[in-house]
């Protein structure tokens, strides 16, 4: 009897043994790589959760500083040793690299029926699919650090007037008004979209996107204008300041305000869990109404030399999921899952709230602008620093259109 | 019997003209797989219009380097480059120089001195540019406060956000790090100047400073020649100090881009958000006519400067 008992253990053991064995065999790993190191214990979280709902697959997140991702990615790319999951800007650039065929044709493979109308556009390229939102979408506003303005009796500026009022009353008293990380072009260019919309506003901009209106339309130069106006509220060195360091500054109250998304507040908590913010529409150039530009985080896509397409495909459909998108919205930024609201998020609230008055889809999503956005990038310093003229700067704006009607 | 026959055979003519060649070909093998090699693919890469992503590539012959002639932000590269060597180069044949000169005289102390001048050569550029950067910040920088502290307020300014004075601080930055070269290879040659010269000068009743000059200095020849050639390779191929201290746009409005930043963002490209203005092919054709420009004024520096020394 004792025997038998001691044969049944060791074969029971061995089967043990032998089923860990291929569960551990059948382990596929995913490697992803995204652009936000300072989402990455949250995205980790989010990980978590995916993988304790499928045993047999690990995801390798790596997160690439914004600055060098690109260049990172591309050379990866032509290289052939890109990760399993990647991602990129919606719209163009997606389409350049599915061209270019690094991408998984994703069209009809996943179920999109959760994501908002806005969100399941911006991912049709002609009826073709290639990188899904699970990373949720941002606005970008201008956010405000309320104890500073309530101290100073100040509210947020919402005019051009207003705004250098604002600027000139907060540098009288010491405080740097805007923060601004301007070494990269990056932010400035979104400040330029912002007043941009001011003007034209969301039938203005498709009016653009056909060739019917230009940036060179005398209203549309004051967009430029503006920008150079308030040049002198940026915090000094703002031209040689980079992007990490501007969302110290930020979060670390060295400003009063700074142009922002809503993604960028989960990298402001973890800098300063006490920081105290509120938004409002980016203040509106001459003539214009505040306005607030909206667009999709990067988009996840699978590289077309994955060998584990199917794990990669699960991974995504998990991740558009009421689950995964509840932790996105609660911890980083507004979900495009139109089932889901956020538990207690103010902030996202008043981003709600400012982009219901006057909101414009970021250039670089849209193919008729797509280029547009590098051409700001490049020239804004120039601007900033009186080197170019707003006439000018418009100019070079307009010859990157290329009209949808030409 | 046999064996003793191989071993007394002479070897061949062949052999004994072409034998060490086997030696050679180790070398020329990883000579050839990891330097012609690529050369040769990147040259083959610079006659096409390939934009770095896809399978899309024509071949448009010599079209980028006759664009890259009329390039204007290569030229304006190109020129903060030239500025950066031309005043590198003056500070370590004085600066340099003269550090060597102190050290030379074995002060107490010699080995911490030069140590202490010397770190900066082996300290990670990046790691050193980001301390530089917090340094010189106007927000939470110490070399502004510090100015005002000392009676200098006017000389505190946003060191690296305004064109006039940003290139000044990748200079000072750039002479910091390189400084320890110029006194280490200057102190070499120092060392080297035969006591008797300087004694039969002094004999002859040249003073300290006739000793230096008309002795000491022709001797240095060598030394001079060696940094500054390597001055000029070093600030040519300036990247990192720039790309850490003002970024890849060589803020503030290309104030401070350099020929290595330039080839970067044309082959890299810089924005998150579009790679619409990325051309590898052409970054690569930058990179390798500034490469065939720096061999050939290499070339003419090392012929003009070894004749001074023949000369001496």
């Amino acid at each position: 009897m004792k025997t038998r008992l001691t044969v049944q253990a060791l074969a029971t053991a061995t089967a043990c043994a032998f089923s860990t064995a291929a569960i551990a065999d059948d382990k596929v790993t995913l490697s992803m790589w995204h652009q936000h190191p300072e989402w990455k214990d949250r995205a980790e979280a989010i990980l978590e959760k995916f993988e304790a709902a499928h045993p047999h697959i690990d995801i390798e997140l790596e997160e690439i500083a914004g600055t060098n991702y690109t260049a990172r990615l591309n050379t990866a790319l032509a290289a052939g040793e890109a990760p399993d999951l990647f991602g990129l800007p919606a719209g163009p650039e997606t389409v350049a690299a599915a061209e270019a065929g690094y991408l998984t044709d994703l069209t009809g493979k996943l179920d999109l029926s959760s994501l908002v109308p806005s969100a399941a556009s911006a991912v049709d390229n002609d009826g073709k699919v290639f990188g899904v939102p699970i990373l949720g979408s941002y606005t970008v506003g201008l956010y405000y650090h309320r104890d500073i303005m309530e101290e100073q009796g100040l509210t947020p500026p919402t005019t051009r007037e207003e705004l250098l009022s604002v600027c000139e009353t907060l540098k009288e008293r010491g405080i740097n008004p805007l923060v601004v990380p301007a070494s990269d072009g990056i932010v400035p260019s979104f400040m330029y979209m912002m007043s941009a919309a001011s003007i034209m506003g969301a039938d203005g901009f498709d009016e653009l996107r056909a060739g019917t209106r230009k940036f060179t339309d005398p209203d549309m130069v004051k967009a430029a204008a503006f920008i150079q106006e308030i040049a002198p509220c940026l915090q000094p060195g703002a031209l040689s300041t980079a992007y990490v360091e501007g969302k110290a500054l930020a979060a670390m109250k060295q400003g009063a305000m700074m142009p922002g998304g809503s993604a960028d507040f989960a990298g402001y908590q973890e800098i300063n869990p006490e920081v105290d913010l509120g938004v409002v529409p980016f203040p509106a150039a001459e003539g214009g109404t505040p306005a607030t530009v909206t667009g999709l985080e990067y988009i996840f896509t699978i590289n077309s030399q994955s060998e584990h397409k199917d794990e990669a495909l699960t991974f995504l459909q998990w991740m558009l999921g009421e689950v995964a998108q509840q932790m996105v919205v609660d911890t980083i930024t507004m979900t495009t899952n139109k089932d889901v609201v956020p538990t207690d998020s103010r902030i996202l609230e008043e981003f709600g709230t400012a982009r219901a008055s006057n909101d414009v889809r970021v250039f670089y999503e849209l193919p008729e602008v797509g280029s547009v956005f590098g051409a700001a990038q490049n020239n804004i310093a120039a601007l900033l620093l009186g080197d170019m003229t707003p006439e000018a700067f418009s100019e070079l704006l307009q010859a990157e259109v290329k009209p949808s009607g030409s | 019997m046999i064996k003793r026959d191989r071993q007394s055979r002479p070897p061949s003519e062949f052999s004994r003209r072409y034998g060490h060649l086997w030696f050679v070909v180790p070398g020329l093998v990883f000579f050839l797989g990891v330097f012609l090699l690529p050369l040769a693919l990147a040259f083959g890469i610079s006659m096409t219009n390939w934009s770095g992503l896809g399978n899309n590539v024509q071949f448009i012959g010599l079209a980028n380097y006759a664009e890259i002639l009329t390039h204007g932000p290569f030229y304006r590269a190109a020129f903060h480059n030239a500025v950066i060597f031309v005043v590198i180069l003056i500070f370590q044949h004085t600066i340099g120089l003269y550090t060597a000169v102190l050290l030379n005289e074995k002060p107490r102390f010699m080995q911490f001195y030069r140590t202490v001048l010397f770190l900066p050569v082996i300290m990670s550029l990046v790691a050193t540019g980001f301390v530089w950067t917090l340094m010189l910040s106007p927000n939470i920088g110490l070399i502004n406060p510090v100015l005002k502290s000392t009676g200098l307020g006017f000389l505190a300014v946003q060191w690296l956000s305004q064109p006039g004075t940003a290139l000044i601080a990748v200079i000072v930055v750039t002479a910091w790090n390189s400084l320890g070269w110029a006194i280490i290879i200057y102190l070499a040659s120092l060392q080297a100047v035969p006591e008797e010269l300087k004694q039969a000068a002094e004999m002859d009743g040249a003073n300290s400073r006739q000793v230096f000059w008309r002795v000491v200095f022709p001797q240095l020849s060598p030394a001079f020649t060696a940094l500054t050639v390597l001055t000029f390779i070093g600030t040519f191929r300036t990247f990192d100090v720039v790309y850490v201290l003002t970024g890849p746009l060589g803020a503030p409005n290309y104030a401070t881009d350099v020929l290595g930043t330039l080839i970067y963002r044309t082959a890299f490209g810089t924005s998150s958000f579009s790679s619409g203005d990325i051309r590898f092919a052409f970054g690569i054709a930058m990179a390798l006519l500034m490469m065939l420009a720096m061999a050939a004024i290499c070339w003419m520096l090392i012929r003009q400067l070894r004749r001074r020394e023949i000369e001496t």
